[in-house]
Order: structure tokens, then sequence, then C-alpha cells
């Protein structure tokens, strides 16, 4: 007796998916080589486990792939073994250029891909709902490491501060732009079905949210604004959207 | 030769910069009928790092609680 399961036809969900899969799959790769290259032993083993977090969150989100009608053209695109197509953001195409690099991926971007996952713990798709919740629990403590090594490194000023805000500018407006324009169909289309609970502005005025009191705290300027009337965080430069590539979500 | 030496000397500041000094004594217990006792220590200048890398290092358990104290806090009752 054979049984078949109904795939589901959602570009949008699946393009989001394999954005998160391949981005932890690359932060993972590039993670690993910091696990006997950090500044300290501490830092070294610290940097082992969060490889293994990244890596086990790509693992736990490549299956959900196979569950689309997306997936049947090219079945080979499901596994990361056989996988060809990387929808990863292109900061993380090459290796990391030194530790800073490592605090800027963590702290930027694995905590915008943390907003996307706190938005998606009411989630109508409950296969991403449920992955959502465990990805949040451990991304806490990646947080606190992203925050605590952005301290650690603008207060050693000079050269390490130097390089953790050249780390910082060249990832930003690519994280900015990951969660796509305002009028993304893809990020529009998951949160009208309730897949996710925030606009694609509503995500950046999170994540600003969540980033800004460490960033302050060490006095690095990043092009944002504070809005006392609608008390949120605001872009206040336009968002580089003429070299966005919509379909790889990277700059 | 100037310029090895100006960049050697470069690495060594950061290094410098980046050295950790505050040692962080590191106690858990694995049972709530049982006392905390120490498991080991680590070193951060952070506090949020600090508790970072006791979570990552002393993993070995599922520990039911863990705590951390700053080394220059414990005050020597008797000598040893």
């Amino acid at each position: 007796m054979s049984t078949t399961t109904r795939r589901i036809d959602h570009a949008a969900l699946f393009a989001i998916i394999s954005s998160l899969a391949d981005n932890k799959q690359a932060i993972g790769r590039r993670y690993a080589y910091w696990c006997n290259g950090a500044p300290a032993l501490e830092a070294a083993v610290a940097a082992a486990a969060m490889t293994q977090d990244e890596l086990g969150h790509a693992r736990t989100l490549y299956p959900l792939l196979d569950n689309f009608v997306q997936a049947e053209a090219d079945p080979s695109q499901v596994e990361p073994e056989t996988r060809t197509l990387h929808c990863s953001i292109a900061y993380l195409d090459n290796d990391f250029e030194g530790w800073s690099d490592f605090v800027a991926t963590n702290f930027l971007f694995d905590s915008a891909m943390t907003t996307f996952f706190e938005a998606a713990q009411q989630s109508s798709y409950e296969p991403l709902r449920q992955r959502a919740r465990k990805i949040v629990q451990e991304e806490r403590i990646h947080e606190m490491h992203g925050e605590g090594w952005v301290r650690r490194l603008a207060r050693a000023g000079g050269a390490v501060r130097a390089t953790l805000q050249a780390s910082l500018e060249r990832l930003w407006y690519e994280t900015l732009c990951w969660f796509g324009p305002n009028d993304d169909p893809v990020m529009r289309r998951l949160y009208n079905e309730g897949i996710i609970d925030a606009t694609p502005d509503e995500l950046r005025s999170r994540y600003l949210k969540k980033i800004m009191p460490t960033l302050q705290s060490v006095d690095i300027e990043v092009p944002v604004s504070f809005n006392a009337s609608s008390k949120q965080w605001e872009v206040s430069v336009t968002l580089p959207w003429a070299r966005w590539d919509a379909v790889g979500r990277r700059l | 030769m100037s310029n090895t030496i100006t960049a050697e000397h470069k690495t060594t500041a950061r290094r410098d910069a980046l050295n950790e000094s505050h040692v962080w004594q590191v106690y858990a217990r694995r049972k709530y009928d049982e006392p905390l006792h120490e498991i080991g220590n680590v070193m951060a200048d952070d506090v949020e790092l600090a508790k970072v890398y006791a979570r990552s290092i002393y993993d070995e358990f599922a520990w039911v609680e863990m705590v951390i104290v700053p080394r220059e806090t414990i005050v020597t009752v008797i000598e040893p």
C-alpha cells in the first residue's frame, strides 16, 4: 500500500523557507571556521556551539521544502548535499575576513532572521510555527553573544572598533533589505495569510528595536532615526532597492 | 621590514585590547534537592558573554540551575 502526501502550492512560503535554510546553512559554514580561531578559548567553544545550532536550524528547515509543489521540478534542490541553488546573502558568499565579521553576522543578520521567526511563532503554517518557537528559544543565547561582542569590540577602541564598524557597515543594508520592500509580494502574502504577523516595514521596525539599544550604548551611529510620536525606529535613508535581487533575497 | 614590525605591533595591540581579565566562578546543580557546587570558571570582561561562555562550555549535563560569581568578590575566611 502506498501513501501519497499532498504537496502545498505556495511559491512565497517556498521562497522564504529556501532563504532561511540557505542562510542558516551558510552562517553555520562560516562560523565553523572560527571554532578554533576565535580571540579566546571561551569564544571558540561558544562559536562551536553556535555553529551546531545554525546547522541544526538549517537541517530542520530543508525537509520542509519537500512538502511543496515548487520542489517537484527538481527534487535534488531539497537536500542540502545536492542543492545547487543558494539563496543566501552576498555577505556570506566568502569567508569572513576576521572575527568582527562573525560578530556582525550574528548581531545583525542572524538577529534579523530571528525577528522573522518571532513573527512566525503563531504562524498558520504549523511546521514553521513549531520550528520558529524552538529557534527563537535557542537564538536568545546567540543574541547575548552578539550584543556582548559588539560592546566588547566597540569599547576596545582604535583599530578593533574601526574593524567592527566596517563589518557592520558592509552588512547593514543587505540585512535591512532582506525583509523586502514593504510591498514585497512574498512577505505580503505570508502576512495576509497569517503565516507571519507583520509586514516588511513592521519587521524592520521590530528588528531595529531589538538591536538599537546595543548600538546606542557604544555610540555606533547608523542611518536610522527614532520617531517620537510612533515611538519606533525608522530607516532614515532610502534602501538600495535598485540593487535588490528579489529572488535570491540579497544585494 | 618596518612594515612587518608595524603589522605585528598592530596584531599584538589588537590581541591585548581583547584580553579578558575577569574570572567568573561557575556553579551549577543537576537536581533541586542538591546544592550548587563549583564546576569551573570562565574568563570574560562582559557579564553577558560570561553567561554565554558558561552555558556553552559546561553543557555536559541538563543543569536545573547555573550561576556565575566574579572571582574578585569572593572573600577568603580561612587561608589555605
